[in-house]
């Protein structure tokens, strides 16, 4: 018989103990993640990473066999909360460790595995995700950057939009058109791309959640070789989808919400029973939806482990999730315009929040619009067949 | 961890709806208005067969989720009587338990001759006598005022239970009127297309499911709460309390969704959809609604947040 049971194991919270340890140790304090204009706050990210890595808690989700520790998957959530309720102190590891090594896993060749794995786990490299397009965002598959073959492999024209982290990333995990098949998703192949490579240029785009995050990508006549194709040629399409599927919850949002949201009446201390009985409320709603948005993620990871989740359950949670980050950040922004914030706590306190209303203004259109997600969800809850 | 209930309760909960819908299903309610004094006897018979007062919620585990279970059975049909507040009964010496608020106490149930336990939000525990009716169930959907007896200051642990359960009747109501919709917007057609293939349509089921499915996660929750808060901690009621404000918002989403997409026929006594939101009434405001659900979630948690991951009850 089994019972409803929400806890995480005893695993998992020890390890949620030793991140805490960690951050409290060498993430400095105030840091609002590692893409500032104070190149401090990268290296302190990288150096996070290594930290990390030297502990075996960087790829800890990965198999064994990968340098990883095989870590379940409450575990993992563990490192995905901590980590993006601290500013993701891992930097732009993020898209590494979770996105582009579980891809070469499966679908990389040896060679490509031995090349490129290891420096992932050593939190030595940063890649970019080279997908969007100015005519190609939600509907990614109308993409035009184009791979022709010539004699020497293939030759990569184009241009990239939004992508983050292209002004620093070594490599670049990109998707491109090399031929045309009766769908759009036909003849779209993913490549390897060192950022280093002749005919790539990235223009920075200023933007409200700093530099970094945005960039354009120009790429004239990029030589890339048959041994940077990551998968079958024209496959490139499944092997997206596959690794989307595989990292169905994404960011734990509501991780960060919920911080600052119960950080909020220890910095304002007696001014706290000043506020507006309404802006309490609203506060106390928040964290409602905090734990709402939070066992709507465990439920979808739940469901992903019987093999039983579909795509409309992720869905939900991140409708969920992402309406939680913007509304949260409205309510503390009103909370820190109410208040004097005096000290290092009350300052630093009046900058997170201002940062997550910032980045929280994306959350619905990064990684997936939340119209794409009602999309989704919509095909589930009404199949074309009545039920 | 295992977000589901067990499969003895859900087996359990599956065959209530069956044996409920046998019973008379969407009739239940409407005869009950018409004849409010056969409210018992309409559905005695059934909730007997099924051993309904057999249960033990306050004992916890598969007894607690059975009875969750039950409750949203009862919910998914409208079932005209207080299957939740009868669970949460505190004793023999009475038949039921209600949550009760301090101003204009009232609770839905008029026509039933039964002992009724009281307790407020604050755990001050008392009896409570019904007075008669002031109106056909049509007007008040069996509200009716109480008149209360304090009796002692122990019953913070019963007022969560006393919470929980209705709450799990109000998800078997939300599970109905998302499914009704969803019917509807499938073989209704306008303009040559059915109502499910306009996109503006979508979104707004979209919005009513995320809400359902907020409400039935967090109902989970509140019941492992109630399981595993030690006797007299006061975080069952917290996450009680959490799961009515959601559950309460929820209700609001999901039957103004449901009657914008039903129409006109939404209205109409002979769909289901109109006699499930009439008497959903009853649980969405008492012991009491969205506003004061709220006040009372922000009294009680103060300064301390709710437990969660960085509450200060927070575990590392």
């Amino acid at each position: 018989m089994s019972l409803v049971d929400f806890s995480m194991g005893e695993a998992a919270t020890a390890l949620r103990g030793e991140l805490r340890d960690l951050v409290r140790e060498h993430v400095p304090a105030g840091f609002l993640g590692a893409f500032t204009d104070d190149p401090a706050d990268l290296a302190a990210a990288q150096r996070f990473c290594q930290l990390l890595a030297e502990k075996n808690l960087l790829c800890l989700a990965w198999p064994e066999e990968f340098g990883g520790r095989g870590a379940s998957v409450w575990e993992q959530t563990v490192v995905r909360e901590e980590m993006w309720a601290h500013h993701e102190p891992r930097g732009a590891q993020y898209m590494g460790v979770n996105w582009v090594g579980p891809a070469i896993m499966r679908h990389g060749t040896p060679d490509q595995q031995r090349t490129y794995l290891p420096p992932i786990a050593r939190g030595e490299v940063i890649w970019c995700q080279g997908f969007s397009e100015p005519d190609a965002g939600s509907d990614l598959a109308s993409l035009r950057t184009a791979a022709r073959r010539d004699e020497n492999g293939w030759r990569v024209s184009g241009q990239k939009i939004w992508t983050s982290y292209a002004a620093m990333a070594q490599w670049c995990f990109l998707l491109a058109r090399t031929s045309r098949g009766e769908k759009k998703q036909q003849g779209l192949t993913v490549f390897l791309v060192p950022m280093s490579a002749a005919g790539i240029e990235v223009r920075p785009i200023r933007c409200m959640m700093g530099p970094h995050h945005l960039n354009e990508v120009f790429l004239d006549e990029v030589l890339v070789t048959e041994a940077d194709v990551l998968g079958q040629v024209d496959a490139g399409w499944q092997v997206v989808q596959e690794v989307l599927a595989f990292e169905r919850v994404g960011i734990a949002r509501y991780a960060r919400c919920e911080r600052l949201l119960q950080a909020a009446p220890g910095v304002l201390g007696d001014q706290w029973d000043t506020l507006p009985a309404e802006l309490r409320g609203r506060w106390a709603r928040m964290l409602v939806h905090c734990r709402r948005a939070r066992l709507l993620a465990y439920r979808v990871l739940a469901l992903q482990r019987e093999g039983r989740v579909q795509p409309g359950d992720a869905a939900a949670y991140r409708i969920a999730v992402t309406r939680l980050d913007q509304d949260s950040a409205e309510v503390l922004t009103e909370i820190a315009a109410l208040a004097e914030l005096d000290g290092e706590p009350g300052r630093w306190f009046g900058r997170e929040v201002a940062d997550h209303w910032r980045y929280s203004q994306a959350s619905t259109v990064a990684s997936g619009s939340i119209e794409m997600q009602r999309i989704l969800l919509a095909r589930q809850l009404l199949p074309r067949k009545a039920p | 961890m295992n977000i589901e209930l067990g499969e003895e309760a859900a087996e359990y909960g599956r065959q209530a709806r069956r044996a409920l819908e046998a019973a008379g299903g969407d009739r239940l309610v409407q005869l009950a208005e018409t004849e409010p004094g056969r409210r018992e006897a309409l559905v005695a018979p059934v909730l007997g067969e099924l051993g309904a007062w057999d249960l033990d919620p306050r004992g916890g585990g598969a007894e607690l989720e059975a009875a969750a279970a039950l409750c949203r059975s009862a919910g998914y049909w409208a079932l005209p009587y207080p299957v939740a507040e009868r669970l949460s009964r505190p004793d023999p010496g009475v038949d039921g338990l209600l949550v009760v608020a301090d101003r204009v106490p009232s609770a839905a149930v008029a026509h039933l001759d039964l002992r009724w336990a009281a307790v407020t939000l604050d755990g001050r525990r008392g009896l409570a006598v019904a007075r008669p009716a002031d109106g056909p169930p049509r007007d008040n959907a069996f509200v009716t005022r109480l008149d209360l007896q304090v009796t002692d200051g122990n019953g913070e642990r019963d007022a969560a239970l006393g919470l929980v359960l209705p709450c799990w009747t109000l998800l078997g109501m939300l599970d109905r009127a998302m499914e009704l919709t969803r019917a509807h917007v499938l073989t209704r057609e306008q303009f040559g297309q059915r109502l499910a293939a306009f996109q503006g349509v979508q979104f707004q089921l979209t919005e009513a499911e995320v809400e359902r499915a907020g409400a039935e996660i967090l109902a989970t929750y509140a019941l492992w709460s109630l399981a595993a808060s030690p006797s007299g901690s006061s975080s069952a009621l917290d996450d009680a309390l959490a799961l009515r404000l959601a559950a309460v918002e929820a209700a609001e989403v999901v039957f103004r969704v449901a009657h914008q997409l039903h129409g006109a026929i939404g209205f109409c006594d002979e769909t289901p959809l109109s006699w499930l939101s009439r008497y959903s009434q009853p649980l969405r405001r008492l012991p009491f609604g969205l506003s004061a659900t709220r006040t009372a979630l922000t009294d009680r948690i103060g300064r301390r947040g709710l437990h969660g991951l960085f509450g200060a009850e927070a575990t590392l």
